[in-house]
């Protein structure tokens, strides 16, 4: 950062600072989970379930423990607490009990003195299995008389949204289209494959070093699986080569807690690239049946959704999916007349969870898709007919909740008309055998977990010498929680935020922040720490006003000091203020608090206000097809992006050209085969030569609630990039892709199926 | 390796080679990769495991000019040959260009990658001192990174190139 901007203002509030910890990253210090070294630390490794559906028989480890270098060998029965965690439904076992579910569910855990000795000690364990009919499709799953995954049935949850008289306004309406989406199951191939380190401290606590983006959650269920007190498990986020969501999962924070409370030794983990793939949890494939009515003008009448979710083996972040998905299914649109259903259930696939955007992506793939339709039946420009139905202050969404601030949908559509005006004016039609199109994405995200309480806390402390310090659970997995928060603090304390120092996700230093997910972190946890500055700042200013006899109201907080308004050689230092505060007792600790206001949505309706805030986006796509091979090139990326407030505006481009990536992978490459997909040779994620030219476009309409006016970015930047490529596909070829990923295979199948805008292709063979 | 044969009747190889301008010694096990003593025998960390089959790039290390994967190179193939990695970057705890400029440009964010994002473009600016954007792309094409989006990982690298041209007072700078 630049001393001189921030000195001019006394506010970091949009300045570029430098990430924190980012000098370590660039020189190779940073310790992530598999860097640190624990002297003599056993390795873990895990046998894992070939079978996708089996009833365990019996586990044989005689010939494993006695293996060279073999310390000791775990199953199921060794777990001294509840062997069942995860993040909603505790449905998950650490070991697998009495059967496996998933090919890569954990059967036995070892630990040995290297490696190798650990591999050659898991290929002498034998296990039997009696093999049971496995499901892979979540509506078999639903069949009357399918075999059960899980012993309470194979239904995960089911979510209804219903507001006006949808049939009705289906018979009235002028136009209705009705169309089926289908989505895959896609990693999130996060660059750090899990990692971990524990060992037990000289109290007895267990201290466990996680790769994780869910340091209180880890500490609560690792504690229960091993039936010891909360208090006595101790997690410390390393640095975290990303996350998206699938580092919420305790995925070894479980086995190096088990290890290290049984042994008594230190432990470490580190997941290879293949077990990434197969164990961890991936984004939810849906199917989506989506019908919209509206009247000749384009303005939408009703829509009827219903969502079908896998889940997989286990339910990890599910039920969060099967609500938000439905919640998301109008996108950023005021629709009178709603009628969602969204019902999710176990299978026999690997475990989904929560993957950046939890369910939102998907919808938007089909509520984008289902505008351009409609565009297309009234011969209404894709920009107007958006424009004509976005939510605005007062507009209510499905769930009837009324938005009464910070609706920036519009002013992202407007900001990236102009660019799509000059791209469709460019597209001309042409005999070669490239053919481009442009297409719009739209997006409504929701901040913070759907109407259910989630809080955050923080606390700020002044010692005697004048630091500040600033504590927080919040996770930092890349997305720059860490330099935001700073940001925060040091501007209610008037200061520099390089002065202030930060202890972050650490259970034993810091109360919880809540997860690092539903891109809240900047919205409440910097709520948590506005909340914690004020209070201490407060303190200050009181006790200032008595060491300079004069009012509260005529001092202000600057560089350090307290000084008077009017006359700046009238000051207090804040080491000064501290040393008496001290003396008189006077606490210099001060703990903040917010929980976002919500209210939970009636399980019947699904009214209710799940959400305090939503963040709003608008993204279009210049592509090109080769009509020969059906490859598409994205050369164009305009994104528009709500954000209410940039705290940091470089960390807010960042996260949006992130998101364009990633989306960029959902919408061409990335697929999932459970049990199959093993590596990066497999699974193909975007790389510097697939990018296009993205340009972010950062729209700050406030919301009042916010810090300094902030919402959230993170999950948002990546939502509405597959809808506009796939609507550009479809601009393009005159005909669409119901099908995510639009791979090779996809779009050759588009351009041959009988365009509606005809085509005249040629093979040459 | 073949768990039947003993690891200790396989005998250790002597290596000696230059790491970030020190000459080093070390003792090794055959199938030691190239990553794994830069790793574990030298504690240097900055590069990663993120695959073990080069398809990544986290591990990427500089060998005799050259950016490799570092999980790909048997620690043998190192004998006589010049090694640098991430943390042979900075100078007296000073950072050096190319790290400013990815620092400038606000690149990082998880930052497994960047140890491997940097060798790579260290490689190519020690090579050609103005590289086409195409050509940088080319160069980072085989350095995956899932938080960023590459731009500013393009941008910090143009503009390294801009610094070293300034700094070097190549008259085309000033044209």
């Amino acid at each position: 950062m630049t001393d001189t901007n921030f000195s001019k203002s006394s506010s970091s509030i949009g300045l570029n600072i430098s990430r924190v910890g980012a000098e370590e990253k660039l020189q190779g210090k940073a310790l992530f989970a598999n860097d640190v070294v624990l002297k003599d630390a056993l390795c873990l490794k895990v046998l894992r379930s070939n079978l996708p559906h089996a009833v365990i028989q019996s586990i044989e480890v005689q010939k494993a423990s006695t293996s060279p270098g073999c310390v000791a060998v775990f199953t199921s029965k060794d777990i001294p607490g509840r062997n069942r965690y995860g993040l909603i439904n505790k449905d998950q076992p650490l070991l697998a009990d009495t059967k496996v579910r998933f090919v890569g569910d954990p059967v036995a855990l070892v630990a040995a003195v290297s490696e190798d000795a650990a591999h050659a000690a898991i290929s002498r364990i034998k296990v039997e299995y009696q093999e049971l009919a496995p499901i892979f499709d979540p509506e078999e799953a639903l069949a009357p008389g399918a075999p059960l995954i899980h012993e309470k049935g194979n239904l995960l949850g089911k979510r209804l949204i219903k507001k006006g008289v949808p049939d009705l306004a289906f018979q009235k309406a002028d136009v209705v289209v009705e169309r089926k989406y289908q989505t895959t199951f896609v990693e999130h191939a996060y660059l750090e494959p899990d990692a971990g380190a524990a060992f037990v401290d000289q109290s007895g606590r267990i201290t466990i070093y996680a790769s994780t983006q869910n340091p209180h959650y880890d500490q609560a269920d690792v504690a229960k699986l091993l039936g010891f007190p909360e208090n006595m498990v101790r997690i410390i986020q390393t640095a975290t080569g990303g996350g998206f969501g699938s580092k919420l999962d305790i995925n070894t924070q479980g086995f190096l807690g088990l290890a290290a409370y049984l042994l008594k030794r230190p432990v470490k983990m580190t997941y290879s690239r293949e077990e990434a793939f197969l164990c961890t949890s991936k984004r939810h494939p849906l199917k989506i049946v989506y019908k919209s009515a509206a009247n000749k003008d384009g303005r939408l009448l009703a829509i009827d959704v219903k969502i079908i979710g896998d889940t997989g083996a286990y339910a990890s972040y599910g039920l969060a999916v099967v609500t938000r998905s439905a919640v998301h299914a109008t996108g950023p649109y005021e629709v009178p007349n709603v009628h969602i259903e969204s019902v999710f259930a176990y299978t026999n696939n690997s475990i989904a969870g929560a993957m950046r955007g939890f369910g939102v992506p998907q919808i938007a793939f089909a509520h984008e898709s289902q505008m351009d339709l409609l565009a297309q039946t009234l011969d209404i420009s894709p920009l107007e007919i958006r424009s004509r139905n976005i939510l605005r202050l007062g507009s209510t969404t499905a769930t009837n909740q009324t938005l009464t601030a910070s609706v920036g949908i519009g002013a992202c559509i407007e900001a990236i008309a102009p660019h799509y005006e000059q791209i469709r004016k460019s597209i001309e039609p042409t005999k070669t055998k490239r053919l481009r199109g442009v297409g719009l994405g739209c997006m409504m995200y929701g901040i913070g977990n759907t109407g259910v309480q989630n809080p955050s806390t923080a606390q700020v402390e002044l010692d005697s010498n004048g630091n500040v310090t600033l504590f927080s659970g919040a996770a930092d997995i890349g997305q720059g929680s860490s330099t935001v928060l700073t940001q925060i603090a040091a501007t209610e304390l008037g200061m520099n935020p390089e002065k202030i120092c930060l202890v972050a996700a650490d259970t034993g230093m810091t109360t919880s922040a809540g997860a690092t997910s539903a891109s809240r972190q900047t919205y409440i946890s910097g709520n948590a720490v506005l909340d914690a500055v004020s209070k201490l700042k407060e303190a200050l200013m009181t006790e200032a006003a008595t060491m300079l006899k004069t009012g509260r109201t005529s001092l202000i907080l600057k560089n350090g000091k307290i000084e008077n308004i009017s006359n700046s050689s009238i000051f207090v230092t804040l080491e000064q203020v501290a040393r008496k505060a001290e003396l008189e007792g006077i606490p210099l600790k001060w703990q903040g608090f917010f929980d976002p206001d919500t209210t939970p949505l009636n399980p019947e309706t699904g009214e209710g206000n799940p959400y305090a805030t939503f963040a709003f986006a608008a993204q279009l796509a210049e592509i090109e097809v080769d009509i020969l091979t059906g490859e598409v090139t994205v050369r164009k990326v305009v994104a528009a992006h709500d954000v209410g407030k940039a705290i940091n505006p470089d960390s807010v481009r960042g996260q949006i050209y992130g998101g364009v990536a990633m989306g960029l992978g959902f919408a061409l490459m990335e697929e999932f085969a459970p049990g199959k997909t093993v590596s990066l040779k497999d699974y193909h994620i975007p790389t510097c030569s697939d990018m296009p030219n993205v340009q972010a476009i950062v729209i700050e309409d406030p919301e009042p609630t916010g810090p300094y006016g902030a919402k959230g970015v993170g999950e948002p930047a990546l939502i509405p990039t597959a809808p506009a490529i796939l609507n550009a596909i479809a601009d393009a070829l005159g005909s669409r892709i119901y099908f995510l990923p639009a791979n090779l295979e996809q779009v050759m199948k588009a351009i041959h199926s009988g365009a509606s805008k005809p085509l005249k292709i040629k093979l040459m063979v | 390796m073949n768990q039947e044969i003993p690891q200790e009747e396989l005998a250790d190889l002597e290596i000696s080679f230059t790491l970030n301008g020190c000459q080093v010694h070390v003792s090794i096990k055959p199938w030691e990769t190239a990553l794994d003593i830069i790793r574990n025998k030298f504690q240097l960390t900055g590069a990663k495991e993120g695959c073990g089959i080069g398809e990544c790039g986290a591990c990427t290390i500089v060998m005799d000019g050259k950016a490799v994967n570092g999980c790909l190179i048997l620690a043998a193939q190192l004998d006589g040959r010049t090694i640098e990695t991430v943390e042979g970057l900075s100078s007296n705890g000073a950072m050096n260009y190319l790290q400013k400029a990815f620092l400038d440009k606000g690149v990082v964010q998880c930052g497994f990658c960047t140890p491997g994002m940097l060798m790579s473009a260290k490689a190519l600016l020690d090579e050609c001192d103005r590289p086409s954007k195409g050509r940088i792309t080319n160069a980072l094409s085989g350095n995956l990174c899932r938080c960023a989006g590459y731009v500013q990982i393009i941008d910090a690298v143009e503009e390294a190139v801009a610094i070293k041209l300034k700094d070097a007072g190549d008259p085309a700078e000033n044209r």
